[in-house]
């Protein structure tokens, strides 16, 4: 479903990314790991189209999408939910939601995902007349999450979902991150959270300054000592 | 005493309504385009000179509000698009953008009013229509100035409405609080920067023409309006759209009071009432 191909990423002179290749597939859940400043969110940002590879490729549903806009990156498809969720502070709960729904293929249906995401995240449905700057922190990510689905997303990218959150909302978050598969999402995250992610993830892959160090699937990555050690602190 | 009141509230209204327009409109290209836009008093002169000179040709100036509408919004749009929004990407920070923005618009102040000048040269224009006095509770107003108001009104609810309600209108709401964020949701913020520029270009000339159903105007007229719309900006709170319709018509009745004590007074009024909000409360009425 993405693709990406041995992508370079530059901040202007400085290299951030090297030979970047990775997979996703549909209704998958892939984790992508690693320290803070290893380049994750220079490659979430890469596949949601706010920065552009100097070389290499990212595919998403057989198109090549390297290089396009923002806008036609998420008309293809996909969800970008930025860290810390970054909710429209003097927006409603409600207008929040409906601004994920801004693609036009979504905004005509936006009634009926609305009810969807109301289903998912109740709360969000009893504070929908609250400006979003009053909301809690879980409170914001949930409305993050349900912005984003309000896009009727094909792949989802989270960007450190569990960032800033209590354990107990990290769990009840990460559980419904695993259940949107059944709703044939397919989910990218990139977390430095790596026990919760592995734990919901199939697959993961391993980021360390900018490269891919290692990859596999998640039980099994779980139990390699090098992770062990540098990220589970066993 | 009552009649005399009431004759310096609707004055200050009517003057209200037009300044609450214009410094929407300001506060638009300032707080979303982030463009202190020096030049807004070019686009009411443009309005207004637009007006008179269709009126010249026997046009209805209620029917140019279709047509300076229209014309001011293209004219801002493309020089967003071709001015602003290249400077907006070589621009290293928000900060060095706002300072550059504003310099650009010092310039885009002499080539319109230039233009202007050489079109129409530098007379003081009018028209009559709809002159005829009105009377309000015992004062007298010419139903142009009822009709102006009115309009002004009607416009800034329009407009309003506009950004609460629609599809277009959150977008640039959004594009205002967090303009990444917004762009992740599939906005394209180029486009609705310089959709902001033109429509804060459009409500100049709106409020340009019904200043020139009121009042004489010429082509020099831009900048004294430049001033009045920030200092009526920062009243209301820099950015603030409901901000500036309430500002503008708190403005607009102390200078209708103290047009009423002492008619020379009241540019001076405004800027002693700018540096003591300055002093005082710099956020403005709704600011944060």
């Amino acid at each position: 479903m993405l693709e990406v191909s041995n992508i370079d990423v530059f901040y202007g002179k400085i290299q951030a990314l090297w030979g970047v290749s990775l997979r996703v597939d549909q209704e998958e859940i892939v984790a992508l790991i690693g320290a803070n400043g290893a380049g994750k969110t220079t490659l979430l940002n890469t596949i949601g189209g706010s920065l552009r590879p100097a070389s290499g490729n990212v595919m998403f549903l057989g198109k090549k999408i390297a290089g396009l806009a923002l806008p036609a990156i998420v008309e293809s498809g996909i969800a970008h939910i930025p860290e810390g969720g970054k909710p429209f502070p003097d927006m409603s709960v409600r207008e929040n939601l409906e601004m994920g729904a801004y693609p036009y293929r979504a905004w005509t249906r936006k009634e009926e995902t609305l009810k969807q995401v109301y289903h998912i995240f109740p709360r969000l449905r009893e504070r929908e007349r609250q400006l979003a700057r009053t909301l809690s922190g879980g409170e914001k990510q949930m409305l993050a999450m349900g912005r984003g689905l309000m896009s009727k997303p094909r792949l989802c990218l989270f960007d450190e979902p569990s960032y800033g959150l209590a354990p107990i909302i990290l769990l009840e978050l990460f559980r419904v991150i695993k259940s949107l598969r059944e709703q044939g999402l397919t989910v990218f995250l990139i977390e430095q959270n790596v026990r919760h992610s592995l734990e919901i993830a199939d697959r993961a892959y391993v980021m360390e300054n900018g490269r891919i160090t290692s990859e596999g699937k998640s039980k099994e990555l779980l139990q390699n000592d090098h992770i062990k050690k540098a990220y589970l602190g066993l | 005493m009552i009649v005399e009141i009431l004759d310096i509230v609707i004055a200050g209204l009517l003057l209200g309504g037009l300044y609450a327009l214009i410094a929407m409109g300001l506060s638009l290209q300032y707080g979303v385009a982030r463009v202190l836009n020096i030049s807004h008093g070019e686009f009411i002169m443009l309005g207004a000179l637009g007006a008179w000179f269709l009126f010249g040709f026997g046009v209805n100036p209620l029917v140019s509000l279709a047509i300076c509408g229209p014309v001011t919004f293209i004219i801002g749009f493309l020089l967003y698009r071709t001015v602003f929004t290249r400077l907006r990407t070589s621009s290293a920070s928000i900060g060095a953008y706002e300072g550059s923005s504003m310099l650009a618009s010092f310039g885009l102040l002499f080539i319109i009013q230039s233009i202007a000048l050489i079109a129409w040269g530098s007379g003081i224009k009018g028209y009559t229509y709809l002159a005829f006095p009105v009377n309000v509770g015992g004062a007298l107003f010419a139903a142009n100035r009822l009709v102006a108001l009115a309009f002004a009104v009607f416009l800034g609810l329009v407009f309003y409405f506009f950004l609460v309600r629609t599809r277009l209108g959150k977008a640039i709401r959004a594009a205002a609080q967090d303009p990444a964020t917004a762009g992740l949701m599939g906005v394209n913020i180029n486009q609705v920067l310089a959709l902001c520029f033109g429509l804060g270009a459009m409500m100049a000339g709106f409020a340009g023409l019904l200043i020139s159903i009121c009042y004489p105007v010429n082509t020099t007229m831009g900048l004294e309006y430049t001033i009045i719309t920030i200092i009526v900006v920062v009243l209301g709170g820099l950015g603030s759209i409901p901000g500036s319709f309430i500002g503008g018509f708190i403005l607009g009745l102390i200078g209708s009071i103290v047009t009423y004590l002492e008619p020379g007074l009241s540019l001076a009024a405004y800027y002693v009432l700018f540096m003591l909000l300055l002093l005082v409360r710099p956020t403005g009425i709704l600011g944060k």
